[in-house]
């Protein structure tokens, strides 16, 4: 199966991601790549499809599954998963669902939090004509809840971000907040003007 | 071909012909008349079929429900693989559902809208994660051990990039507020001197917080994200560079574009030495700027001009008045 030699090029990666960890470039962690997404993609359609047959088809059909790539991963050191919906026990087993998912691929959990909910209101004539003082409320109860996520390199985050969005339940809507660390660009470190005394004003 | 046979046994019914052979289909064919009879004739075509089938197929017993034939220890994740809507027979659980009448319970699972309404989780059990997971862990990459600590991920990666994006079912995949960006950075961390410092925050404004020493700026002009990131990358550029260049007419600076209260060249120094010579004045008979270099030298001098730059940089509390209290009394010989 392709699975061992799949697991034998990921320890290999790892390997050379941790020596290159020391002097902290994050240039030797690229397992993140259009590659990586098609793979991706490419993996989980066998799960989909098949799986109404048996589970064990899905894993004969991976081509070769991962490819490394020198580009560096994107580093979030937050994500923000907001899920809205109607029901709140839908919204209980969704949560049961993330986070056994995070703890499963080792993310870490910051907090997991149940925003106040949200009650749109609104009062309608219920007579077709006159009969103004018979009317009729309606409300719309919008709960919410969030789970905060922290320390994700880029490929973990498309993972799990995958895998929880294509579970998301009919009637759930998610807002995903993530924020990447960059370092400080090559042409933000030295000001221009030193290397060109005269003073020139660059148009771009 | 039921047709074909149906013509047959009518016809045999018509003639009325009873014999050995033919005793079973009369039987059935005259049970399928008086059916007709009690219906009132329109679709003869349909009932014709439904008749054949009525008298060909014999009612089969309703098998049993799946959940009589699970073991205890099946393998859940090939009965519940996808996302379903909610078998009952196939799902070995007591389960009941809805608004219970008085006095009564919740109504059982057969044929229990409710739960089919509801979406249902049965095909993600903590199993069925785990499965999932194992099969998903070799494309997850570790973070770097190294960055453990918010103090070292600004240390070595101080631009901070947020964007949003969107999930929901509807007409549309695109939501348009999922092209802003917002950058945040500590002007710390940046190559800058003390005149590119003031200058670049004079530039940013209200964008630059003076007690977190964070500028934030916020992208949503254009319509793609990249092409937002990469504006507000621009914009960084052009700041930093253009605060280390010196106009012409930032020379005609006055004292009320100053950031920061500067206690040299101040009325209150002014003041102070004017004070300090009288009183010397007073016991002796000298004047001219030796004494006055002489009196700022003095370390309560320079206490008094320290507690007066924090009262005016810092504002008043209580702190920074009882500290001008103290100044003023060592200064002043009280």
């Amino acid at each position: 199966m392709a699975a061992p030699m799949a697991l034998r090029r990921e320890l290999f990666s790892l390997v050379r991601i941790f020596s290159g960890v020391s002097h902290l470039g994050p240039r030797a962690l690229g397992t993140c790549s259009p590659h990586m997404k098609c793979n991706l993609i490419r993996s989980h359609l066998p799960l989909a499809s098949s799986t109404s047959f048996h589970t064990a088809t899905v894993f004969s059909s991976t081509p070769s599954p991962i490819t490394v790539t020198e580009e560096p991963d994107t580093l979030f050191q937050k994500v923000l998963v907001l899920v809205k919906g109607h029901d709140r026990a839908v919204l209980d087993s969704y949560e049961f669902f993330a986070t056994t998912a995070a703890k499963e691929l080792g993310i870490t959990i910051n907090k997991v939090y149940e925003p106040p909910k949200d009650m749109e209101r609104f009062t309608v004539l219920k007579s077709i004509h006159i009969f103004k003082n018979h009317r009729v409320q309606y409300e719309m109860r919008t709960h919410y809840r969030c789970i905060e996520l922290s320390h994700l390199t880029g490929c973990t985050a498309q993972v799990y971000l995958e895998y929880i969005q294509r579970n998301l339940p009919e009637g759930v809507a998610m807002a995903v907040t993530q924020t990447a660390m960059e370092k400080i660009p090559n042409h933000i470190l030295e000001p221009v003007w030193e290397e060109h005394p005269i003073d020139d004003k660059p148009s771009q | 071909m039921a047709s074909h046979t149906s013509k047959v046994v009518l016809f045999v019914g018509r003639i009325n012909v009873s014999g050995l052979g033919l005793q079973k289909p009369v039987s059935r064919v005259t049970y399928t008349t008086s059916f007709f009879a009690n219906s009132s004739g329109g679709k003869k075509g349909r009932f014709d079929k439904d008749g054949q089938g009525f008298v060909k197929r014999p009612r089969r017993a309703p098998a049993q429900p799946r959940t009589e034939k699970m073991p205890v220890d099946q393998d859940w994740t090939s009965v519940f693989p996808t996302a379903t809507t909610f078998r009952p027979s196939s799902v070995p659980l007591p389960l009941r559902m809805g608004y219970p009448m008085k006095g009564a319970v919740p109504l059982p699972k057969m044929g229990n809208l409710e739960l089919i309404k509801i979406p249902n989780f049965l095909h993600l059990t903590p199993g069925a994660i785990k499965k999932h997971c194992e099969a998903l862990k070799s494309f997850c990459t570790e973070w770097p051990s190294v960055l453990d600590t918010d103090a070292k991920c600004d240390e070595h990666f101080p631009i901070k990039v947020e964007s949003t994006d969107y999930v929901s079912a509807g007409p549309s995949v695109r939501n348009p507020s999922a092209r802003i960006v917002h950058l945040k950075v500590k002007l710390s961390h940046f190559n800058l001197d003390d005149h590119a410092r003031k200058k670049m925050i004079k530039l940013v404004g209200a964008r630059y917080c003076k007690d977190t020493d964070i500028l934030s700026m916020t992208a949503d002009s254009c319509p793609l994200r990249q092409q937002n990131y990469e504006y507000a990358l621009y914009l960084l550029t052009v700041l930093y560079h253009e605060s280390w260049k010196t106009e012409d007419w930032e020379a005609e600076k006055s004292l009320a574009d100053m950031e920061e209260y500067s206690w040299e060249d101040s009325p209150s120094q002014k003041n102070m030495l004017d004070i300090l010579v009288r009183m010397k004045v007073a016991g002796e008979e000298e004047e001219g700027e030796e004494v006055r270099e002489q009196l700022l030298g003095k370390s309560e001098v320079q206490e008094y001009k320290d507690s007066v730059m924090k009262l005016k940089n810092e504002g008043m509390n209580e702190r920074t008045m009882l500290q001008y209290k103290e100044a003023v009394v060592k200064v002043l010989n009280l």
